[in-house]
């Protein structure tokens, strides 16, 4: 019984000693912040800029700033939870500005940084991106503009110009269909490439005829079959791609369309790398969606995935913010975007645009372009795996808006 | 009588402590807890949340078309798997005793997908599915049958995801038969040849009953495992096309940790999975339990 006790007594010892292990008290010349971006195939570029930041902040105020820096691959999301569960003390994460912003906000974890000197630096268009409740919430990285991409090659070669109404993309797709090519690549296996036409049809007709649908779908009053034609485009697409869609995922999809058989594809301009990648020459660009033949419907999705978040709870948080205003620095943010291939989204940044980001930013210029409609992600996720079950006709229009409205109303909750 | 006890409880208790420790450590206070959330809606990231009592499992039953959806599938995937997979074993079981030369290559060669996991499984196959078969089909025209949508089909995706699981799951259920079948004594099988019994006889009177341990067992472990089913269906269509493959513990993960991250929710159906299966296993051993032949 004796040494039963013994083991117990060393056992709790031992615990007791490893939980003690935990850092001493940090003196107040030196600072470790504890950051979380969800981007690690940038862990070169960022890691650089917070050194750069690290060094000026040296210099200014004394205090010496290091870094906890992660970078998960994969589960980003339930990561971040536990480490906000845990309270495990974040500084700054990143977090995707249409999806998960209004939620971390929700939850009193995002810090109202509408005072930061940044805010003044950014694009008119850029900032309702990054507002929650009246207020910025996060200093936007990677901004798009995005609707279908289409094969310059082939649309050049027909003579024939992105559609902007259903008539004109049905006499677009007849030309295309008499040449040889194929008018749509459907790469539909993962769930979130068909349910891309959502934002976009969402999107397109809140801007032009139905603008109070949002508004009233969170008051419960809404139905997707408030918006007559939800299904026109989506029917069209589906009607004129190639067969199998539902083999197809996103790596593949970029093989194909990069071959040159297709003339459209529902896709943002995240894909470039991978089309490059297939062939270097590759030539494509971005253009709207047309909804019906009102050419309103058809216009460019302005949308933030990733932003930057200060925890509110953070208790560095001076260094914190002064780590966010860098971001947008007078001098360095420029070259960090343009290392990072994100599209300019302040004053402050001075550098050449990619082709195709050009060809969108002709149409946002007409004044074609919205800010991306704000869906609830579930809605967002039902429908990528009902439109998969449409396009094989295990669901009717009927199941769909069912299936549609029921997620919506479930997030209300 | 008492003292004695007491003097066998101590040693009992402090050999079985360290499993029972991690038992408890990371079954039985995780399942607690999750009971707990499970009659709240929190979402997993809010500080708050409220108790709403058995709201989540009414909802669960019935209101959500696809969680009832996700039972029904995974109940015929349950049937579907235990009857294939246990014949297919037994046969196999059957065929490696018989045979004289070469048994052990043939044991390994079927115990083989066992060991590699389900998630590298479902790559290999997925590979199979989308790019083998459709090539074998186009080169060989007896076998163009093969080129179809294995993945993106919903009828056929069920039975891809079946193929796949028997194949990794049948070795191990194939081992657990053979070597029932050679704990049969020799000589009541003697016995049986003398008295004029043929083969088909032999295996219906003697050898199955002599195995039902071994089915008991494998009907057991094949029927937890279907219920459970998760990393292939996961790796292999996700759930896909549509919904049409939503195993019962993805509908779960997909509930918490994706998009909706209702983890009160989620645990509720957690919970209604935990007693399904606790109901069938019960049922299922007090029925087989009294057909075992102790020797």
């Amino acid at each position: 019984m004796k040494k039963l006790l013994l083991v117990f007594t060393t056992t709790l010892l031992f615990f007791s000693l490893l939980t003690s292990c935990e850092g001493g008290p940090a003196g107040p010349k030196q600072v470790e912040l504890k950051v979380f971006i969800d981007q690690p195939r940038f862990r070169k570029q960022y890691t650089a800029y917070l050194d750069r930041f690290a060094e000026k902040y040296k210099k200014e105020k004394g205090v010496e700033v290091t870094y906890n820096l992660e970078m998960p691959d994969t589960n980003a999301g339930q990561l971040l939870r536990t480490r906000f569960a845990s309270e495990e003390g974040i500084d700054i994460y990143s977090c995707h500005a249409m999806n998960d912003l209004p939620e971390y906000t929700k939850a009193g974890y995002a810090e109202d940084l509408s005072s930061q000197p940044f805010v003044n630096k950014l694009y008119d268009n850029i900032k309702p991106v990054v507002t929650v409740d009246g207020k910025i919430r996060a200093v936007p990285l990677e901004s798009l503009f995005w609707g279908i991409v289409y094969n310059k090659k082939i649309f050049n070669q027909l003579n024939i110009k992105p559609a902007l109404t259903v008539s004109e993309l049905k006499e677009n797709i007849a030309k295309i269909k008499a040449a040889g090519y194929i008018p749509f690549l459907l790469a539909y296996k993962d769930q979130w490439i068909p349910q891309l036409l959502l934002p976009l049809t969402v999107g397109g007709f809140l801007n032009s005829e139905y603008p109070d649908f949002i508004d009233n779908m969170n008051k419960g009053r809404g139905s997707f079959a408030d918006l007559k034609e939800f299904f026109t485009i989506m029917d069209l697409v589906n009607a004129n791609g190639n067969k199998r869609p539902l083999d197809i995922d996103a790596n593949l999809g970029n093989v194909e369309f990069a071959s040159g058989k297709y003339a459209m594809y529902v896709q943002g301009p995240w894909m470039a790398q991978g089309f490059l990648e297939q062939d270097e020459n590759f030539e494509f660009g971005v253009a709207p969606l047309p909804l019906n033949d009102n050419p309103e419907t058809a216009q460019i999705n302005i949308a933030v995935s990733t932003c930057l978040c200060v925890n509110p709870k953070s208790e560095n948080k001076e260094v914190a913010l002064a780590l966010i205003n860098y971001i947008l620095d007078e001098n360095d943010s420029s070259a960090f975007y343009e290392s990072l291939k994100f599209n300019p989204l302040a004053k402050v940044h001075k550098f050449e645009t990619y082709p195709w980001v050009n060809t969108a930013m002709t149409y946002v210029e007409q004044g074609k372009g919205y800010i991306d409609p704000k869906i609830p992600q579930p809605v967002k996720d039902e429908s990528g795996a009902v439109f998969q079950s449409y396009y094989l006709k295990d669901m009717s229009q009927a199941d769909i808006i069912n299936a549609l409205d029921k997620a919506w109303k479930s997030s209300l909750k | 009588m008492i003292r004695n006890m007491k003097k066998h409880t101590i040693p009992l208790l402090v050999f079985v402590s360290p499993a029972l420790i991690a038992f408890i450590l990371i079954m039985l206070i995780p399942m607690c807890i999750t009971f707990f959330y499970s009659l709240t809606d929190w979402n997993g990231l809010n500080p708050e949340y409220n108790i709403v009592g058995f709201q989540n499992f009414i909802e669960a039953v019935a209101d959500d078309y696809g969680f009832r959806n996700s039972i029904f599938f995974t109940f015929k995937y349950a049937v579907v798997m235990v009857v294939l997979q246990n014949t297919i074993a037994l046969l196999l079981a059957l065929l490696v005793n018989r045979i004289k030369k070469g048994k052990t290559l043939l044991r390994t060669a079927l115990f083989m997908p066992n060991m590699i996991s389900f998630v590298i499984g479902a790559f290999i196959w997925s590979f199979i599915f989308l790019q083998v078969l459709p090539t074998i089909a186009k080169s060989v025209y007896a076998l163009r049958f093969l080129d179809q949508s294995w993945l993106g089909d919903s009828t056929l995706a069920f039975w891809s995801i079946v193929i796949v699981s028997l194949w990794t799951g049948i070795g191990y259920t194939m081992i657990i038969y053979l070597a029932a079948l050679q704990n049969i004594p020799k000589e009541i099988i003697e016995q049986s040849k003398i008295d004029g019994a043929n083969t088909f006889k032999r295996f219906i009177h003697i050898t199955l009953p002599m195995i039902v341990p071994a089915i008991t067992v494998c009907l057991f472990i094949t029927m937890n495992g279907a219920f459970k089913q998760f990393d292939l269906v996961y790796a292999l269509t996700n759930g896909g096309p549509g919904k049409s493959t939503r195993v019962l513990a993805l509908d779960i993960y997909l509930e918490a940790f994706s998009s909706n991250y209702r983890y009160g929710y989620a645990n509720a159906k957690a919970i209604i999975l935990f007693f399904v299966v606790l109901f069938l296993t019960l049922v299922q051993l007090k029925v087989l339990k009294k057909r075992e032949i102790q020797l």
